[in-house]
């Protein structure tokens, strides 16, 4: 049997990536990375169940969370599929393109602060240089040329 | 859960809960983002997190705690990156991270064949689907609504409120069973479903290591839950089924589209 100390720890973490996983859920537009979310918040109830699993000495939770993976899989194998049907049908993985489906009242989600390119571009790693430099190609200039 | 001074532990917890608000709320994808921000946004998000550490128990036996420190700390730092990368691919590879992560809890926990099994069909089979589905779909570069997120402040706030509401609920957690509700108390429930199962009793924390844990587990699986597992294997064969159906019914549909627009 495991210790009340050891069990709030457990707990917490649990606590910890479900709530990363709903906020993943309620504010990212991909609807991949929707259902990785989603896979989250799967993976936090799994720890909180199998840390009451030992806590009371039951299996009974962690025959929960063999299920918890098998219901997983079928998910992740269906909404993927549903995915990509969506995919071929609006050419984008974006939730909002299908922001015709809401209700009547509702209004309509606006991209209006979106800047035209990426403002935040990825930093790709640089080498830097070493060795002596080849002698360059006296060909190379007039090749250009024809280009 | 909290020490001895209450209010300082209310104070903790909320300075934890509001430090994890803004740091997801600096982090997710706004489409205007320095990177001085996000620089602020993760030295927020490890604050939050010394916090919640803080706001844990006290670790008391060093060995297998601080391995459980570290796999918990990785699986909630990778997901925390999983939510806030642009990038659909990283978004999945940080996933995997934190299923490591995630197996390394349960390992410590205890539950050797869910740890070993997160990592096998988790990782091993429904992230790999995931990165097919992402390279079938994705275009090249950062499409425009991985750049920006919907309310990403009000998520956060929600998201950290419900971590704080948790986190307080689970420190009311004591030994002893809530003397409010008149059901029967879960020792008395175990003590009744003792006699079905002996295998499910005395597991001290010795036997951690004993090596037929799986074997009970095994037992427990296909003893008491035997039907569920035949309803499990109903819905796998329903979901193939399904996914098959789906897709060649979208086929059909693209290629009578294709007919009718030629």
């Amino acid at each position: 049997m495991m210790s009340l100390p050891m069990l709030h720890n457990a707990l917490l973490v649990g606590a910890m990536l479900f709530s990363l996983g709903l906020v993943g859920i309620l504010t990212r537009r991909n609807l991949i990375v929707m259902f990785l979310c989603a896979e989250l918040m799967l993976q936090g109830v799994s720890v909180s169940l199998v840390a009451w699993s030992r806590y009371h000495g039951d299996w009974g939770g962690q025959v929960l969370v063999i299920f918890v993976l098998t219901v997983a899989a079928c998910e992740a194998a269906v909404a993927l599929v549903f995915v990509l049907q969506a995919f071929a049908r609006t050419g984008r993985l974006d939730a909002a393109a299908w922001q015709t489906l809401r209700e009547a009242n509702l209004p309509r989600v606006m991209d209006s602060k979106l800047p035209a390119d990426d403002t935040f571009p990825p930093s790709w790693p640089t080498l830097s240089p070493a060795g002596v430099l080849p002698p360059g190609d006296p060909q190379e200039s007039l090749q250009r040329e024809h280009v | 859960m909290f020490g001895s001074d209450p209010t300082s532990a209310g104070t903790l917890l909320a300075a934890g809960v509001t430090s994890a608000a803004v740091s997801l709320w600096l982090l997710l994808p706004r489409g205007t983002q320095s990177p001085a921000s996000m620089r602020l946004g993760t030295v927020l998000g490890l604050l939050a997190l010394a916090a919640f550490v803080a706001t844990g128990q006290r670790l008391g036996s060093i060995g297998e705690e601080a391995v459980f420190l570290i796999v918990s700390l990785v699986a909630v730092v990778a997901g925390a990156a999983t939510i806030v990368t642009r990038s659909p691919v990283y978004s999945a590879i940080w996933f995997a991270l934190a299923l490591a992560g995630v197996a390394g809890v349960l390992l410590v926990l205890g539950a050797q064949f869910l740890g070993v099994a997160t990592i096998v069909v988790y990782a091993g089979a429904i992230l790999v689907m995931f990165l097919f589905v992402l390279m079938l779909a994705q275009p090249s570069g950062l499409a425009p609504y991985d750049r920006v997120s919907s309310e990403p402040l009000l998520s956060a706030v929600a998201g950290a409120v419900l971590l704080g509401l948790l986190t307080l609920s689970i420190g009311r957690l004591t030994a002893e069973p809530a003397a409010c509700c008149n059901t029967p108390s879960r020792a008395a429930a175990m003590a009744d479903a003792a006699p079905v199962v002996p295998a499910a009793v005395d597991v001290t924390k010795a036997d951690r290591m004993e090596s037929d844990q799986v074997a009970r587990l095994g037992a427990e699986l296909f003893g008491r839950h035997l039907l569920a597992v035949e309803v499990a294997g109903v819905l796998l064969l329903a979901a193939l089924v399904g996914a098959i159906a789906v897709v060649s019914r979208g086929e059909a549909a693209a290629a009578s589209e294709g007919r009718f627009s030629r």
